[in-house]
């Protein structure tokens, strides 16, 4: 029989890979990944698809030994005003133990209120108070897993009144408050700016290029709203289901003048397209990347 | 508002009935800036997010019994199912788990008596589909036991082996479902089924079980060691060979190796 029993692994530790852009692997792309080889320098993977054994372990540890990987989580709800699920964290840290991902991640966001999980990355107040408890939760699986983590920005369709600062800031004081990195999201901050009313540009401006370690990059929807007296209004839905749209790319592009040719990640979630079209589409990040021709190829994100 | 009542009242609503909604209560809608777009499109567009997904996420972990009740009701069960019972962790691997006690008591499914089973199998299949990585008992691994020792020694099951017991034929209905012939019946007045689920490598399996081998196994499972457990089987089925049995197990790696 074949043995995929995981004591029989042995993966080197991540590394920040050479080439900077990658792809999120999802299962409609294992055999043709494995089988081809791809112009890509990494892939990043959702942990929670792989706490079980079977198929998906099979083939990560197959994909594993082409490429550097990143886990990048969406179970944590470190924005939660209650700890972090320790079973969560030791299922995670065995993928990390195993895979030796070179970035590990999750959202400022929340999902988990008591016993419900509501899946979904959930909008969170930027008042100091959610600040401190999401610093908290930071700080506890950074050590729970003995490593820096990285923190993404989120999309939201709800502000709140009472916010004390802007997204911007309350990014930067995480980072500084607890020393894990952003995860910047290009396409999010896109879709905050078209639903909140902020300037995108100057969100990336007021970002600290020091805790910078990973951008993305992906596709959103528009829905149309009746508000009443025939008129309708949009916003902007990240469904991860679409190309990346060319304001995104003039964001990234900024993006990459401020902080450097840093691991960038094309994600497609829904309506999955071929894998020809999500690597062309991580050619259009390196085609941006080399305009630029940063000096220094990559950007340490440890 | 302390951002603990802020989720606790956020993540009520999202669990609430959809119309609810529709006219928030002033302390939610205080939360909340709402700028050209009313708070209840905006709570919608989580509401879908959250609901839509799980709904998805069942659809395709119970195809048979979609096939049997079709897409609009099992939807709909579905819906009520997950605001009821929404996930307890952020892993939705075992998502559905429990589907078959609610469905016991879903007065609208109750015309077709054979649901709840049919949900235990389907259950059964994800489980094996995503259980841990093990390795089997082998030949040579139980011949390295002493004989002495055999019948006080344990024989515990891979970690996807589940048993099924059904009186309704569930593996038939299950075959038929997958084949998807309109012009076919089934005839499901007949004997119950003894099946086990699991997953020897990387496919799952469903296998038939003989009543007695049935209940051999569902006792090792237990944690009963190999002489209690042939004692309890022989109580019922006195003719059990307990040699074929372990050949067959074997062969088909159902023990664990230890």
């Amino acid at each position: 029989m074949s043995d995929y029993s995981e004591k029989n692994l042995d993966f080197p530790q991540g590394r920040t890979p050479s080439e900077p852009v990658g792809i999120g692997l999802r299962h409609p792309y294992y055999k043709e990944v494995l089988e081809t080889d791809l112009d890509l320098g990494w892939l990043e993977v959702h942990p929670e698809n792989y706490f079980g054994g079977g198929v998906h372990r099979h083939f990560l540890s197959q994909i594993r030994k082409k490429y550097q990987l990143s886990l990048h989580a969406i179970g944590l709800s470190l924005g939660s005003d209650q700890p972090v699920n320790t079973d969560h964290l030791r299922r995670f840290k065995e993928l990390i133990d195993i895979y030796q991902p070179f970035n590990v991640s999750d959202h400022a966001s929340w999902s988990a209120s008591g016993n419900a999980h509501l899946n979904d990355l959930l909008p969170l107040p930027y008042t100091q108070e959610t600040l401190d408890r999401l610093a908290q939760n930071v700080t506890q699986t950074q050590e729970y897993f003995g490593r820096k983590i990285l923190v993404e920005n989120p999309s939201t369709y709800l502000a709140f009144k009472g916010n004390e600062m802007h997204e911007d800031v309350f990014m930067n004081r995480l980072a500084e408050m607890t020393g894990c990195g952003i995860l910047l999201d290009l396409n999010n901050i896109y879709v905050q700016a078209h639903n909140h009313g902020y300037d995108a540009f100057a969100y990336i401006d007021t970002i600290d290029k020091r805790h910078v370690g990973e951008m993305h990059l992906a596709g959103h929807i528009e829905q149309s709203i009746d508000i009443g007296d025939g008129k309708t209004a949009s916003i902007l839905v990240d469904t991860h289901s679409r190309p990346v749209k060319q304001t995104v790319w003039d964001l990234y592009e900024h993006a990459v003048r401020k902080f450097g040719a840093v691991p960038t990640l094309i994600e497609w979630d829904q309506d999955f397209p071929t894998l020809e079209t999500l690597v062309a589409e991580a050619e259009k990040a390196r085609a941006i990347i080399k305009k630029i021709q940063m000096p220094d190829q990559i950007h340490e994100a440890a | 508002m302390k951002l603990h009542s802020v989720q606790k009242n956020f993540r009520d609503l999202m669990l609430d009935h959809p119309d609810v909604l529709n006219t928030p209560s002033p302390e939610m809608s205080a939360l909340f800036d709402e700028g050209l777009i009313t708070l209840p499109a905006r709570l919608k567009v989580y509401r879908n997010n959250i609901v839509g997904s799980l709904t998805d996420l069942m659809l395709a972990s119970f195809p048979v019994m979609q096939e049997l009740v079709g897409k609009a009701f099992l939807e709909q069960t579905a819906r009520s199912f997950i605001l009821s019972n929404p996930p307890e962790q952020g892993c939705l691997t075992w998502f559905g788990r429990g589907f078959d006690v609610f469905l016991e008591n879903f007065s609208p499914a109750k015309s077709l008596p054979y649901l709840p089973d049919i949900a235990r199998l389907e259950i059964a299949l994800n489980e094996a589909y995503y259980a841990a990585d093990d390795l089997a008992l082998t030949p040579q691994d139980l011949s390295a036991i002493e004989p002495e020792n055999l019948a006080a020694t344990q024989f515990p099951l891979r970690d996807s082996v589940n048993l099924i017991k059904s009186s309704f034929p569930i593996l038939d209905i299950h075959a038929f479902c997958l084949k998807n012939d309109p012009s076919e019946t089934l005839d499901i007045s007949g004997e119950g089924t003894n099946i086990m689920v699991y997953r020897p490598e990387l496919e799952t399996q469903i296998i038939a079980l003989k009543a007695d081998e049935f209940q051999m196994l569902a006792a090792l499972q237990s944690g009963l060691n190999l002489g209690d457990a042939l004692e309890q089987t022989r109580e019922t089925y006195p003719d059990f060979d307990i040699q074929i049995f372990l050949q067959k197990n074997l062969a088909d790696e159902t023990f664990l190796k230890f």
